[in-house]
């Protein structure tokens, strides 16, 4: 049987248990650790459009959840727009502001991208929680914005259950992929790697490598901005700290390097293998020692950079392939 | 129409004057070759021409039209495609994938991209080492896979910064093969070279720099044969073969 | 009138420590050509130290300089000789080290969160010590002291990098190394060492700066964070690598701050720098006094 076909297969199983996971997971609390695990592998999926694949550092990219959160949030709360709308919405304003930033500085060194996004989070953030009325739009400051569960129904993206939102942001989860394996095997992705690489032969061989970094940090931005109205309409509260924190930032950018960024599994498997320390450091020693899944996570970060730059997915995607070619050589196996 | 003109170029680093005031042209389908000492400021001119660089003062046309300030993605967009006299090799890309970068200046599919590519990769016998990564590769070939990516590009004018530093001699003969072979696909080629015996095998005319300066314009025996050449850079016992 | 002037003092004196913290940041990128994203950190520990110096000893802040010096200037050269070291040489090929700049966010965390774990979040400060909350009064004007020893600190220590950059073989080495580091290895400069002792000299930079905060500046886990990112926007407004950059940008950042505050809400004050920063990054993104490159 041929590789590829061997690859499609081997995923079935995975899309079938993450369809069948909520008829067979009963349990409230499990259910919502695992829609933020997804929520999280989203996240770090869409951050590595720009941080992987265009080679450049974003550690702000919390902003755009923020942007995305408050935005459906206040039109919703104010003027009663329905949050699907709010997220576009969100997202196109996310993009704008993505561009921004980007436009002057991708053409510099990646320390100084690195440096305005962190700068523009920063500033988003001190003027959120600073302030209550941004012209007619109430945030209202350190406070919070508060969605009540009054209008149930899809149109207003608003669930009793969990289940619902478990399936939502799984199909955004598997939409968010797709694009990434897409654009890995188109000409942007081609353009991307090889910017991100050697941007000056790159440039030499037709690459606008600040413009395809614009292009992927516009989707990135955008896609960002659509899970922060997710996750507003999940957890129903919003306030800076939450949405538009420093550590979300580098939470989601550390996952994605210690998985490994420019991959497309990479994302995914930092989110599996970090939430869950992330979770139980939080349940068992949130008390007694706090902030020490930060501690670790900072700790495997410098491990993997300096013995596995590529990431942790870089052995497990090597065997995996190694298996398949195993099964795919041998023609008495299978069809 | 020249293929390319340049007109008094200057090009300043400071209080350093790299290039000084260096006019040449190339027709189209000629190799022109541009030797001189290290320092002379040859790859700055080719920089200059290819975008990397923007002049201090003079012109540059490319079939007749001013590039002075063009990008170099646009510049390879209109047909001028250039190697690196320090390769520059997407080290952790298989050949193949490097070469498919280069492909896709010319279409927007990546099958198309990746059949031009195995096509070039075929033309300049690197197709068994396609799956390769380009950090594993022997000098010669990153030079080949260096000129493969610049020709994905279906350039017009191919500018060659030292493509035989570093080759044994079998491999420069080889080079010499593919440059002549480039040529009557219809590439005009200018080239910086310091293997002597290389160029002056396979350029029509050669320019001949000196601090900036050209100090020889000719055929490769009157070049070879003009006293300031020889007292710059060629030393007296040298012989055009 | 009087207001402005004494707000415009104490803010160009506050700067002036801003400025010193910048400066380590500004040198580390100037030989090592990366950004420490871990310098707040740094900073954040040296106000530990001292804080610790001084509350088990009960002597004078300023002399507490004797233990913080060494001790952030062996911190910093071993951080840099153990840990980022490794990155450098893997990435040898490589144009821009952005690994390091990984690595020191990773840094950034573990310092911030092994410093919340061992010591908690509270706010801590030097209650009875000399130089709390004392003010000198100069034409009418109240200028803040622990502020003016934080500038003249911060004049004598960019003074003395300054000499000793210019002076001392080590010094010439070290500009050598930052200017072509190939060249200067060549030449027998060995360039790892290079890195190792400037980072040292950063690191105990930021040591000093804390030191000149900890007489009246809260002392807490994340204290780092503020002014790391600070630090950031004063390095690119004066120019990476330039040191009279760093003070300059300092403090504009200083006066913007002291001064704002008469006319606006604190809020847009903060606002303001991060604008102007952003200002800067579009339009003059090497700074003031910073050096061009050629892209």
């Amino acid at each position: 049987m041929k590789q590829e076909r061997l690859q499609v297969l081997s995923l079935l199983p995975v899309v079938v248990i993450a369809f069948g996971l909520p008829l067979v997971l009963r349990s409230p609390t499990y259910l919502h650790i695992i829609i933020l695990l997804y929520f999280y592998a989203y996240l770090t999926t869409s951050w590595n459009l720009v941080g992987g694949f265009a080679g450049v550092l974003p550690l702000g990219h919390a902003a755009f959840v923020g942007i995305g959160a408050y935005t459906s949030t206040v039109l919703s709360l104010q003027y009663g727009i329905s949050p699907w709308l709010g997220m576009i919405i969100g997202g196109v304003l996310a993009t704008i502001v993505g561009i921004i930033i980007g436009l002057p500085t991708f053409k510099m060194r990646g320390a100084y991208f690195a440096l305005a996004t962190i700068a523009f989070a920063e500033g988003f953030r001190v003027i959120v929680e600073n302030i209550d009325y941004l012209g007619p739009f109430n945030l209202n400051g350190p406070r919070g914005l508060e969605i009540s569960p009054l209008n149930v129904g899809l149109t207003n993206l608003m669930f009793n259950s969990k289940e619902p939102y478990y399936y939502i942001i799984l199909v955004m989860l598997g939409g968010v992929l797709a694009l990434t394996y897409l654009i890995s095997r188109s000409k942007l992705g081609y353009y991307l790697q090889a910017g991100g690489e050697e941007p000056e032969a790159a440039m030499s061989l037709g690459v606008n490598v600040a413009r395809c970094k614009l292009i992927a940090m516009a989707m990135s931005s955008f896609l960002t901005a659509l899970a922060g109205t997710f996750y507003a309409q999940f957890t129903l509260y919003i306030h800076p700290k939450s949405v538009i924190s420093l550590d979300l930032s580098f939470e989601i950018a550390f996952i994605a390097l210690i998985g490994g960024r420019g991959s497309i599994a990479g994302p995914i498997l930092g989110a599996l293998l970090l939430r869950p320390v992330s979770d139980l450091s939080r349940i068992y020693f949130g008390s007694t020692l706090p902030g020490l899944h930060l501690v670790i996570f900072g700790i495997v970060l410098i491990l993997v950079m300096i013995y596995q730059p590529r990431g942790l997915q870089e052995p497990l995607t090597r065997a995996y392939h190694k298996l398949l070619e195993r099964l795919a050589v041998r023609p008495a196996v299978g069809v | 129409m020249k293929m390319l003109e340049v007109r008094d170029l200057v090009k300043d680093f400071g209080g350093l004057r790299a290039v000084d005031n260096l006019t040449l042209a190339l027709d189209e389908g000629e190799i022109l070759g541009l030797i001189g000492p290290n320092g002379a400021g040859k790859s700055t001119a080719f920089n200059c021409i290819a975008g990397v660089y923007q002049p201090t003062t003079g012109e540059i046309y490319f079939k007749g039209e001013k590039i002075n300030n063009e990008r170099p993605w646009n510049l390879c967009k209109s047909g001028l495609a250039r190697t690196f006299q320090i390769v520059k090799p997407f080290a952790s890309k298989t050949v193949l994938y490097n070469v498919v970068v280069g492909s896709f200046a010319t279409t927007e599919k990546k099958p198309e991209a990746e059949r031009k590519a195995l096509d070039i990769l075929h033309y300049l016998h690197l197709e068994d080492k396609k799956d390769v990564l380009a950090r594993n590769l022997t000098i010669a070939d990153r030079k080949r896979l260096e000129i493969a990516r610049a020709l994905a590009t279906e350039p017009k004018l191919l500018l060659l910064d030292e493509v035989m530093a570093g080759l044994r001699p079998t491999e420069v003969d080889e080079m010499v093969r593919i440059i002549k072979d480039l040529r009557d696909k219809g590439v005009t080629l200018f080239i910086i070279e310091h293997i002597m015996r290389a160029i002056m095998a396979v350029s029509d005319r050669v320019v001949v720099i000196h601090f900036g300066q050209k100090i020889a314009e000719g055929t490769p025996q009157t070049v070879a044969a003009d006293e300031r050449v020889i007292k710059a850079y060629l030393g007296e016992e040298y012989g055009v073969s | 009138m009087l207001y402005l002037l004494e707000d415009t003092i104490n803010g160009i004196l506050m700067g002036s420590i801003y400025g010193l913290t910048a400066l380590g940041l500004t040198l580390i990128f100037g030989v090592l050509k990366v950004i420490n994203f871990a310098h707040g950190s740094l900073l954040m520990v040296g106000m530990y130290v001292a804080y610790w110096a001084v509350a088990l000893t009960g002597l004078h802040p300023y002399l507490a300089l004797i233990l913080v010096v060494p001790v952030m200037y062996l911190f910093g050269y071993y951080l840099q000789d153990i840990v980022i070291k490794p990155i450098f040489k893997a990435e040898r090929e490589v144009r821009e080290p952005i690994t390091v700049i990984i690595v020191t966010t990773g840094l950034w965390y573990i310092l911030d969160n092994v410093t919340l774990l061992l010591f908690g979040p509270h706010y801590r400060t030097i209650q009875a010590n000399p130089l709390r909350g004392k003010m000198l009064e100069l034409g009418g004007m109240l200028i803040s002291v622990p502020k003016l020893w934080g500038f003249v600190t911060a004049l004598i220590t960019a003074a003395s990098i300054y000499w000793f950059l210019q002076r001392t073989r080590l010094g010439r080495a070290i500009r050598a190394t930052s200017l072509d580091r190939d060249a200067a290895s060549l030449m027998g400069i060995k360039q790892y060492k290079v890195y190792n002792i400037a980072f040292g000299i950063g690191t105990a930079t930021a040591g000093i700066a804390g030191v000149t905060l900890v007489p009246f500046y809260n002392v807490f886990p994340s204290v780092g964070v503020l002014f790391d990112i600070k630090g950031f926007i004063i390095v690119v407004l004066g120019g990476l690598g330039s040191m009279g950059g760093a003070l300059l940008g300092g403090m504009i950042v200083g006066v913007i701050e002291s001064v704002g505050p008469q006319f606006m809400a604190a809020t847009w004050t903060e606002a303001i720098v991060y604008g102007l920063f952003l200002l800067f990054l579009f339009v003059k993104p090497s700074g003031l006094f910073g050096v061009r490159y050629d892209w």
